[in-house]
Formats: structure tokens, C-alpha cells, sequence
């Protein structure tokens, strides 16, 4: 059982604007577009910062050690400061080691940054670069596989799950379409699911272009605080519950192992006593690396059997305006900057308890919400977060 | 101020980075490789726990973690397990050039397997039609070998043998 | 697993990658400016009192704006430090041995790192007067500025 030693909360959050072209600024630059957003949220100026944490996916733009020179952007300067780089899983960690460091009483407010500029180097080539360079190196095609895909078509048939997929797809545009940040705003149509699918170029087996998620330029800034301070700061907090992070083998993609996904839900609902996560909390703010995974995964975060979350999608339970809103952002199928991705999940999920979202705020009152990271040989990030103040 | 803008031209440096590498492949990787590179042979190891094969062989079992010491040779014949066709042209790591689309990667159960623990690689065909699971397909071994991924072609289909 | 060290060798492997660094706004004038123009531009800091070479979109001490702030500096200052590059690796800009100076220019507060050739490695000296020689080829580059001389 994990234990605080003090509550923890987020009191403010930043973006820069999502694209795939950011000729204008230069890395440090854009990620100071994040940094001061949150910073104003929060009321606060850079000298109330006790601590930076930075993190992208490493060399995806081909520069070494860029927390080094980014201290002209993100406000590091004579700060303490962390790098993490965990893959995919970047910005969910970042937001475990400010949960962490600030619960542990070594700092009492944290500036977490997560940023990439995809334009500057090559995404699939640099996830290539992942694999084990003994054997997988030369065999790897990036995050990209159409296995998720047949997964699904092989247990729900393929016109319901090509259908489950492209409505699903739909809902994350109609979401992007009301966030101004965001990256893919397609307008895509209901009625033409089928069209849309069928000319798109496809990409890996039955998984294509519009179905994975974009390659974003883009930074996210979020503020953590200790109790204290969100007292003393007068903040409009969104708590941080727990965290529960799942690592795999690298190899073992076959088999009846069970998912990482359903791993870390099952042990962060033990501890938070969630019987029925689909009631019990709001919203779900899930790292969706294409339309496909976010079918699969819906069922596992929710610990859900059979269609049950192929029914939520059919049934338009998942829309911002239905009884359990998946990604009111437009998700990750619309914006990915892949180092800020995860992290942009948290700040998006603590926007809708904090009531900041905006044109994207869902309608009910959120009180719980669950944000999820994914990364490396498909590892599993789950964080919660609460309106009212944990135990 | 605001028309100065529109037009300023905006600096792009574009550059490939190409760093050279060395790969210990340490005593398990070694023989695995070893054998492929010398004797065209595809040794997988086996958990001594829970009875599984790995491959490529690994220290300890992923799943009991336990050290991995038996060996066991696989024939270089199996049974398509899955497969993913790819159409994206994507950067070949060695050389930072694009590969040529589309190729076909597939997972194969080769016989004697013991759990899970198909071996990927690419499979080679003419027709990207005739792929699909179940495929019986046979290792095709590249006439030159240095110990890498590359010793082995990839699969190639035995024809009128289907499982 | 000391019956099986035999089995271990070295594999020979490279990474390789397309990339492209976009300077930016403020970088991109910066370029612009040295190439074109022969001028070099830097930002001041109100707050900080301080002028920046090369120019940055915020003070980093202050994080005051600082776009609107552009100043010309001289081509010519004092070395405030060096180090001599004895060995050779790809990708360097000149063979060595060269020196590599830190150059405060007239104007500016901070130094900027560039290439010193004042003959003999040996001459190179703290507070040493130098002044920038352009390239004659236009570069998109800190390199438009061939290297410093002494004065």
C-alpha cells in the first residue's frame, strides 16, 4: 500500500498551440509558450518554482541533452532540475515525480514540461531506434503495426469492428474540433465513415493514416503543489489521488499475459476502493496511439468484458456530452507531441475537475478523473485525480 | 512590425545525423548469433521453470526471471502465427534511407516451440495477397553471414503445405 | 554463465537519421542579419540591464520578452576565455590545433564562442582585443562570421 506524506495538487496548466509546423519558433521557444500559460493559470510567477522537471522521447530530434539549452525557455535557470525520458511514457512520468517529489516534502512547487517538435526529426525512425539493435533494430517499423487492428477484427467481426473504429475516430475529431489547441481538425462526418476510412493511405496491415495518431509539434506545462502551498496559494486544485505505473518484457508481445493496460487499473482501483470505475469516475483522459488501440484499451482501463466498450462507442457514452467522456481534448489520435502527449492527458483531465477546459469543458460536474500514458513495448501509465481534497 | 513578420524568411538547418556503433551481444546473443552466422542453425533457449522457449534467447526467463541456460536447436520451419503488412516508408536505420514498400513482417511458431515465442522476422512473397496466418514457411538464409538480423533473408512460403 | 562468455563478439552498427533545426523567429534574424548585412544583433534586458548575443526570445534570468528589444553590436571585443581543440574529429570546422575563444563583444554582456586565429595558438590571451572577419560566402549560419583576428 502506497502512503503520502502529504497531499498534492495541480494548480495550473499550459499548451502551446498543437501543429505540424513550428518554423517559427525554436525549441526553447515554444516550450515557453507552455511555461508561461501555466504559470499565469496558476497566478504564480517563476520565482514561486522550486523545481523543473523536462522530458521528451531521447534523440527524436536528434540533439543530445536538450533540458541543457532549454533553461532559456522553460525558466530553469538556478532552479533545481530533473530529466526523465521514458519513452512514450514521458510526460505521465514527469507527472509521477512531481506527484512523488513534492509528497516526499523535497520540494513544494514543481514546474513539469514535456515537449516535441516531430518536424525537426523522423518519428518512426527514431522509435525504430528503440528496438534491441541485436535483432529487432532492423525489423522495427516504428509504433506502427496493423496486430491491434486485427485483434479487434478478429473477436467483433470486421464491419462492426472497422465501424467501432472510424466512430470512435469521429468522436476524437468532433472532440479536437472544439479545442482550439489542437493539432488534426479534420471536420470528419458520421455518414461518411466508411468513405473517409477506405481513402486514407494505409499505413501497417488494416491500421491507416486515419485511423493513427498525428506527429505533432508542441509543449505542455503543468504546476504541482503541496497542500500548503495551495493554501497559501489561494489554487484551484485538482488532487492528485495515486499513480501506478506497469513495465513489460520487451519481447513478450504473444501470448495470455494480461495487458499492462488492466494491470495498472486493477491495482490503482484496489487501492482507491473503485468497484465500478465506469460510475465511480467521470472521465477518462487516455493516451490513444491510433483509433484502433483506443477501442482494445477502453475495455482494459474500465475492466470491462466482452463489447461492453464497443458498446460505449456505439452508444456514444464516450462523447463529451455522454455518461462516461473519453478525451474531450480530441486525444492523442489528434494532437502528439509524443514527449508532452502524456503529460497533456493530466493537464487535461485536471482542467475538467479544475473547470478550465473551455469550448472542451465536459457539461457534468467532474469530480474524478483518470488519465493514462503509454510507452516502450506497450507500458502503461495510470494516474487519478479527485475535486475534493484525498484523505 | 506585423507585415515584417509575415515575410521574414525563417532559417532551416536539415542535416543527417549517422553515428557509428558497437553492440556487445553478450554471451547469450553471441551464441544465438554465433550459430545463425556459423552453422545455419536457430538455437532458441529454454526457461528451466516454466518450460518456455525464447527467441531470440534472453539471460532469464521474462516471465519466471530466472537465469536461462538449456539450449535447444528449432527447425527452420513453422507456422505463420501473425503478420503485419507495411505499406509506410520508413528510414532504414543503418543507412538513414528509405525502405522500400510494401514489405511483410510475420511472428512464426517454428515447430518444437514450447510456448510463446514465435520468431519475427520479414517473409518474403511476390503477392502480398497470399499472406496469411496459418502460412507453413521455411527460414531462407542469406548466403553471407556476419552474425546480425541479416543472416537470415526471411521467410519464404512452402508451397501446397498449409496447416 | 561462465561456459558461455566464449559466445560473446562485437557487432559493427550505426545509427543513422534525417533531422532539421528550425532557428526560430529571433534566430532566424539573428542569421539573416549576419549574412546579409554583416550587422550583429542582440536583445537587451531592461530589467537585467544586460544585452544578450546571441539574441534570445525571453531574458533567462527574468523571463522578460525581449523580441521588441534588438540592438546592434560591434564586430570587435575582448576574449574572456579560450581553450585550444588539439584533436580531430569529423564534423569539426577547421583541422586542428585551433582556438576556440569566448568573445565579448563591445555592447554585449555575454560572450559569444567563435573561432580565434591570431597566428600562433601560442598568442591566444584573456582580454586580448579581436574583431570579427566575415565570411565571403553567405551561410545560414553562426559561420558568416569566418572567424576573429586580433585587432
Amino acid at each position: 500500500m502506497k502512503r503520502k506524506n502529504r497531499n498534492v495538487a495541480i494548480i495550473g496548466s499550459g499548451m502551446s498551440r498543437f501543429s505540424s509546423h513550428r518554423e517559427e519558433v525554436n525549441q526553447p521557444e515554444m516550450i515557453h509558450e507552455a511555461v508561461v500559460e501555466a504559470l499565469e493559470d496558476a497566478n504564480l510567477t517563476l520565482d514561486d518554482i522550486d523545481c523543473v522537471l523536462h522530458g521528451n522521447m531521447e534523440l527524436f530530434e536528434m540533439v543530445h541533452q536538450p533540458d541543457m539549452w532549454h533553461v532559456l525557455g522553460d525558466g530553469g535557470w538556478g532552479k533545481s532540475g530533473v530529466r526523465l525520458t521514458t519513452g512514450g511514457t514521458t510526460g505521465a512520468t514527469l507527472a509521477c515525480a512531481a506527484d512523488n517529489l513534492v509528497a516526499s516534502g523535497l520540494h513544494d512547487v514543481i514546474l513539469a514540461i514535456g515537449f516535441e517538435k516531430l518536424q525537426e526529426g523522423h518519428t518512426t525512425g527514431g522509435i525504430t531506434n528503440m528496438a534491441d539493435p541485436l535483432w529487432g533494430r532492423s525489423l522495427q517499423t516504428g509504433a506502427l503495426t496493423g496486430l491491434g487492428a486485427q485483434k479487434v477484427i478478429d473477436e467483433f467481426g470486421e464491419e462492426r469492428a472497422r465501424i467501432a473504429a472510424m466512430k470512435y475516430r469521429t468522436i476524437m475529431d468532433e472532440h479536437a474540433m472544439k479545442n482550439i489547441k489542437a493539432h488534426r481538425r479534420l471536420r470528419l462526418e458520421r455518414q461518411y465513415i466508411k468513405e473517409t476510412a477506405d481513402n486514407s493511405p494505409p499505413l501497417a496491415g488494416e491500421l491507416r493514416m486515419i485511423h493513427m495518431c498525428s506527429q505533432s509539434d508542441g509543449a505542455c506545462a503543468v504546476i504541482f503543489a503541496s497542500e500548503e502551498k495551495v493554501k497559501a496559494f489561494k489554487a484551484n486544485p485538482a488532487w492528485v489521488v495515486d499513480h501506478e505505473t506497469v513495465h513489460r518484457e520487451e519481447t513478450m508481445i504473444f501470448g495470455s499475459q494480461k495487458s499492462t493496460q488492466r494491470a495498472a487499473a486493477e491495482k490503482l482501483f484496489a487501492r482507491a476502493g473503485i468497484k465500478n470505475p465506469r460510475k465511480e469516475i467521470d472521465l477518462f483522459e487516455m493516451y490513444d496511439p491510433s483509433a484502433w488501440w483506443g477501442v482494445d484499451w477502453l475495455r482494459d482501463f474500465l475492466l470491462l468484458e466482452g463489447d461492453e466498450a464497443l458498446k460505449m462507442i456505439e452508444n456514444d457514452e464516450i462523447t463529451i456530452e455522454g455518461a462516461f467522456p473519453v478525451n474531450p481534448s480530441g486525444g492523442v489520435v489528434a494532437s502528439n507531441p509524443i514527449g508532452a502527449t502524456a503529460l497533456v492527458r493530466v493537464a487535461e483531465a485536471a482542467m475538467q475537475i479544475r473547470g478550465t477546459a473551455g469550448n472542451h469543458q465536459v457539461p457534468k460536474t467532474v469530480r474524478r478523473a483518470m488519465a493514462s500514458g503509454f510507452g516502450g513495448t506497450l507500458w502503461t501509465v495510470l494516474m487519478l485525480l479527485s475535486k475534493e481534497k484525498p484523505e | 512590425m506585423s507585415n515584417e513578420k509575415k515575410e521574414q524568411e525563417l532559417i532551416v538547418s536539415r542535416q543527417t545525423l549517422s553515428i557509428p556503433q558497437r553492440f556487445s551481444t553478450g554471451p547469450v546473443m553471441g551464441r544465438f548469433l554465433q550459430e545463425l552466422r556459423d552453422n545455419k542453425r536457430i538455437m532458441a533457449n529454454k526457461c528451466p521453470k516454466c518450460g518456455r522457449h525464447q527467441l531470440p534467447p534472453r539471460e532469464v526467463c521474462a516471465l519466471c526471471n530466472v537465469e536461462v541456460t538449456e539450449w535447444d536447436e528449432l527447425p527452420p520451419v513453422g507456422t505463420v502465427r501473425d503478420y503485419d503488412i507495411i505499406f509506410y516508408a520508413s528510414p532504414d536505420p543503418l543507412s538513414g534511407e528509405t525502405r522500400e514498400v510494401p514489405y511483410v513482417e510475420c511472428w512464426v511458431d517454428l515447430d518444437g516451440t514450447q510456448g510463446d515465442a514465435p520468431f519475427w522476422h520479414l517473409l518474403n512473397v511476390d503477392d502480398i495477397s497470399k499472406v496469411k496466418r496459418g502460412l507453413r514457411v521455411r527460414v531462407k538464409f542469406a548466403e553471407e553471414r556476419h552474425g546480425t538480423t541479416e543472416d537470415i533473408e526471411g521467410f519464404e512460403i512452402i508451397e501446397g503445405a498449409e496447416s | 554463465m561462465k561456459d558461455q562468455s566464449n559466445h560473446a563478439f562485437v557487432i559493427e552498427g550505426k545509427m543513422a537519421l534525417p533531422y532539421q533545426y528550425f532557428a526560430g523567429a529571433v534566430g532566424s534574424k539573428f542569421i539573416v542579419a549576419l549574412r546579409d548585412e554583416k550587422k550583429i544583433l542582440g536583445v537587451r534586458c531592461e530589467h537585467c540591464n544586460k544585452t544578450w548575443v546571441p539574441p534570445r526570445q525571453t531574458c533567462e534570468h527574468c523571463f522578460a520578452p525581449l523580441t521588441d528589444h534588438w540592438v546592434e553590436v560591434q564586430p570587435a571585443g575582448v576574449v574572456t576565455n579560450f581553450t585550444v581543440v588539439r584533436y580531430a574529429e569529423p564534423y569539426q570546422p577547421q583541422e586542428p590545433p585551433y582556438v576556440l575563444a569566448l568573445i565579448k563583444l563591445d555592447g554585449a554582456d555575454s560572450a559569444l564562442t567563435h573561432l580565434l586565429d591570431c597566428g600562433d595558438i601560442q598568442n591566444a590571451r584573456i582580454g586580448m582585443r579581436v574583431r570579427a572577419v566575415f565570411s565571403d560566402t553567405p551561410k545560414d549560419n553562426i559561420l558568416n562570421i569566418a572567424r576573429f583576428i586580433p585587432e
